[in-house]
């Protein structure tokens, strides 16, 4: 029996954002594209699954770079020429800070989250309001810069605050505003989305994070991240995409450095020109290659020399009682003993108690997502999946129990109701979970670590550097644009845009 | 900090890209290619293996143990007490699995004998499976399956101290397991079973679970026959009888036949209790898809034509109206990967590209979305048409 065609212009392996974003925008250009996906649905961690007969939303807590209707964002403007028409809610706030001293609930819109952080730490509208503009106007720049190439000087002319920024932290540019402390708390709750402490984290990212969301606010699916997900599946499909589930690649074959195909488990062999992995540069150089004399030593050191980002660690609850019952006011809850996020970090490092934690009631975005008089609320943390390395099968079931005990336990004190007396279910999810489910190396979401030794604009620069086999292209978290699912769409279209570029010069050299 | 003034500073990203060239080329050469995370994920959830049964043996006059371990003589996943495995088996030109709770210990699969154990009824000449299990099955024989699948288990961040486990027939099994967990001072509830039974001497497993009597597991038969021996509980479960085993604050866990479930759904209406306090076991395959609200009569006793896709192969095979897609395409001997069997896990999530399925109310646990662009839960899906299906090439 044959299940597949002799040969593919390109396999994508791996069916969630960015495998499917590559699908879409090569299928687009009237390419034969097969997607093989080791789960039985699209999305990866773009998900919902169901518990007692109700849906709950696997990992989403808001998308970026979508924009409303009419002034769309990027990610939102490529669902929309896509044909991927997603029912869209808004989420109705940027985030509430829970911090010693401070409950500030703060609103997209630059003015207005200026306004509301002035209000709480007052004589401080200017500053912040210049510092949300900088933030602004770098990701404006890094929107362009991120599918535009361009020469130094023609850069320095156009963006030049997105150039002179390019060499420091968030952590430094900051400062720079010479803000109060608790001004500058209010405006740091968002690294937790990107992975790394401010004195680490490139500020480009930070300003594209501030620019998008405090710029432009965020938004859910109605029918959970699975619509989006399924959605592109399903558009994929309609361009002819052929998308074949529970077919996990072991294999990436390779001949004389360049990509002739794949095998999977199933052990079907299946050829193409092109192959886009979901799966980590780490495992595919160190088991995926075959044969892996292919593999050269620079990928090795390529992926040795990076940080793989963080993991998660979430604890996902269905209520019996409304958000009003349970004291949640906020779609999105930034909750910690402290904002330092040197701090939290090194807290992430290990098994917890965790001391930081982000809330998310989908409720209160999308009041359909539970029956009538319950609530969904998730509480999230990030761990270092090197703190998880201890971790057994035998001691697995108690830890990651004991973890999640803690955090409903810390938010139960701080909204003033006891959480435990209301769950109706209770699903967590551990960097074990993102691992079984999706094959992410060390149950990583957030690819590598945007760091200043891995700073997104060094990696535009080093682009060619890190190809070391022909014909093979990376597309997830581990991409240039790094973690987050708005950001998946970007690196999948990123993965597409090299080869399509690839056949343009193959065909020009043939005139 | 090195520049205040950063913004006199043309030179960031030749810096950074230096940096980042630099940390690369200082990197090591020896590829690691152990990642620690997954080796826990995969040892707990390695999907299918291949097992061998080492021993079979009566658990009462209806019911059979069979214990499995794994062929390679590795250690079994560390399940949840209430969890279920599901076998896969060729019997004749049928590809069939079936979910089984696993009425062995957790505790069963730690340590070098690592194993566990279904408890099968006979099928009485009637049912496909169990009749195979029952009279073809032996010790020795290879099958492979899937460890630790659904989510009736204790959770104590969810569940009350106090559990009160109702139970009907093989309905047993999961609370033998949580039974023996307690026991062993793996499990720290306070579990009580009602079990409803024909006779009192002859009880599913009762070998196994009355050494397991003691300080916090209880048990409370209630005889349905005629026993004129029996001094205990008689009659059906009720919510008066439910009552007076449960504490204030007592979780609910129920697992037995259908008609079972039918009776109890209306015990607990009674007992008018949260809803967080009481779990059912998935509901198991329907009998009669016809008797389903809005189910159209006029498909009733036909066959119709399934057309099955599998990348770009497709073959055509019958299905009966009153059999679900997934049981079609077992007999037919395409493999798909079934779990509960009752339309919940989505294991067999699959979809339907053109023609009309009946999907019962009872059993209709797919994701918003799916529903809108035609994926339906092949074992919980009936045909009302011809129907075009693309399942997952196994």
């Amino acid at each position: 029996m044959k299940f597949y065609k002799d040969h593919y212009d390109v396999i994508v392996m791996g069916g969630a954002l960015a495998g499917l974003s590559s699908a879409l925008m090569l299928a687009d250009k009237r390419l034969d594209i097969l997607v093989l996906e080791q789960h039985n649905l699209p999305g990866g961690v773009a998900t919902s699954f169901v518990r007692g007969g109700m849906e709950m939303e696997a990992t989403l807590h808001e998308m970026m770079s979508i924009g409303p209707k009419g002034h769309r964002l990027k990610v939102g403007k490529f669902f929309d020429d896509m044909g991927v028409d997603i029912d869209w809610l808004p989420v109705p706030e940027a985030y509430h800070a829970s911090l010693p001293g401070l409950e500030v609930t703060l609103h997209p819109g630059m003015e207005r989250f200026a306004h509301e952080v002035d209000a709480a730490v007052p004589g401080t509208y200017d500053k912040v309001l210049a510092l949300l503009n900088l933030c602004h106007t770098v990701m404006e720049s890094v929107n362009v810069l991120s599918v535009t190439p361009m020469s130094k000087p023609k850069m320095l002319l156009k963006h030049e605050q997105f150039v002179k920024t390019a060499g420091y932290s968030a952590q430094e540019v900051i400062d720079t505003f010479d803000l109060p402390k608790e001004a500058v708390d209010l405006l740091s709750p968002y690294w937790i989305y990107v992975g790394n402490k401010l004195s680490d984290l490139p500020f480009t990212i930070y300003a594209f994070l501030m620019g998008d969301y405090v710029g432009y606010g965020s938004f859910v699916p109605h029918k959970f991240s699975h619509e989006m997900s399924l959605k592109m599946a399903e558009r994929a499909e309609a361009l002819g995409v052929q998308i074949e589930y529970r077919q996990r690649v072991e294999k990436i074959l390779v001949k004389d450095g360049k990509v002739t195909g794949v095998r999977t488990a199933r052990g079907d062999e299946i050829h193409a020109d092109y192959v886009i992995s979901s799966a980590y540069p780490n495992k595919v150089y160190t088991s995926m290659i075959e044969p892996l004399s292919e593999v050269p030593l620079g990928a090795i050191k390529m992926v040795n020399g990076r940080t793989i980002g963080l993991t998660a660690f979430s604890v996902n609850l269905l209520l019996d009682a409304t958000s009003e019952e349970l004291g949640i006011h906020d779609y999105s809850v930034f909750y910690g003993s402290t904002m330092d996020t040197d701090h939290i970090f090194e807290n992430y490092n290990g098994l917890g108690p965790y001391e930081y934690v982000t809330c998310i009631c989908l409720n209160l975005a999308n009041p359909d997502c539970t029956p009538k008089g319950m609530c969904s609320y998730s509480i999230t943390v990030l761990p270092r999946p090197e703190g998880w390395y201890n971790v057994t099968m035998d001691n697995y079931d108690e830890t990651r129990r004991r973890i999640a005990g803690e955090m409903i336990d810390m938010m139960s004190a701080k909204n003033g109701v006891n959480l435990r007396d209301h769950i109706q279910e209770i699903v967590i999810e551990t960097p074990m979970t993102v691992n079984r489910y999706t094959g992410a190396w060390n149950g990583c979401i957030y690819g590598y670590s945007h760091n200043m030794k891995d700073h997104v604009v060094a990696r535009l620069q080093t682009i060619e550097k890190d190809k070391f086999i022909q014909g093979l292209e990376f597309a997830g978290a581990h991409g240039i644009s790094g973690d987050g699912m708005g950001p998946q769409v970007t690196n999948g279209r990123k993965a597409a845009k090299n080869i399509l570029d690839d056949l343009m010069a193959k065909e020009a050299a043939k005139k | 900090m090195k520049v205040k003034g950063f913004l006199k500073d043309v030179g960031g990203a030749s810096r950074i890209t230096k940096a980042r060239i630099s940390a690369i080329d200082n990197a090591s050469p020896v590829p690691v290619k152990v990642d620690p995370i997954h080796e826990v994920a995969y040892a707990l959830h390695p999907g299918r293996i291949e097992l061998v049964v080492t021993d079979i043996r009566p658990a009462n006059s209806t019911c059979k143990t069979v214990r499995l371990q794994a062929a390679d003589g590795r250690r079994l996943p560390l399940f949840r007490a209430g969890q279920y495995i599901v076998l896969d088996f060729q019997i004749g030109d049928s590809l069939v699995s079936r979910p089984y709770s696993i009425s062995s210990a957790p505790l069963c699969t730690v340590g070098e004998d690592s194993f566990v154990e279904v408890t099968v009824r006979s099928g009485d000449g009637k049912l496909f499976v169990s009749d195979y299990v029952w009279n073809e099955l032996k010790v020795g024989d290879h099958l492979s399956g899937i460890v630790g699948c659904g989510d009736f288990f204790y959770e104590p961040l969810r569940d009350a101290y106090h559990v009160v486990a109702l139970a009907g027939g093989v309905g047993i099994t999961p609370f033998a397991s949580m039974a023996a967990e307690v026991a062993a001072g793996r499990l720290d509830i306070d579990l009580t079973i009602i079990y409803g039974a024909q006779r009192h001497d002859d009880i599913i497993l009762w070998k196994e679970l009355a050494p397991l009597e003691g300080e916090h597991v209880h048990f409370v038969h209630v005889i349905s026959g005629e026993d004129p021996d029996w001094q205990g509980e008689r009659g059906f479960i009720t919510a008066e009888l439910i009552k007076k085993y449960s504490h204030e604050d007592t979780t609910y866990f129920v697992c037995g036949p259908q008609p079972m479930y039918l009776h109890l759904y209306k015990e607990f209406d009674k007992l008018d209790l949260p809803a967080r306090r009481v779990r059912f076991e998935v509901f198991g395959p329907v009998k009669d898809i016809s008797q389903y609200e809005g189910y159209p009569q006029e498909a009733k006793g036909k066959t119709f034509a399934l057309t099955v896709v599998r990348g770009i192969h497709e073959d055509v095979i019958p299905v009966r109206a009153d059999e679900s897609l997934a049981v079609a395409l077992e007999r037919a001997g395409i493999r798909i990967e079934t779990g509960c069997r009752s339309g919940e896990c989505g294991f067999c999530r699959s979809k339907v590209l053109s023609g009309h399925v009946y999907v019962s109310p009872v059993s209709d646990g797919r994701r918003a979305a799916d529903k809108d662009f035609g994926y339906v839960h092949a074992c919980a899906a009936y045909p009302l048409s011809d129907v075009k299906l693309k399942v997952p090439i196994l």
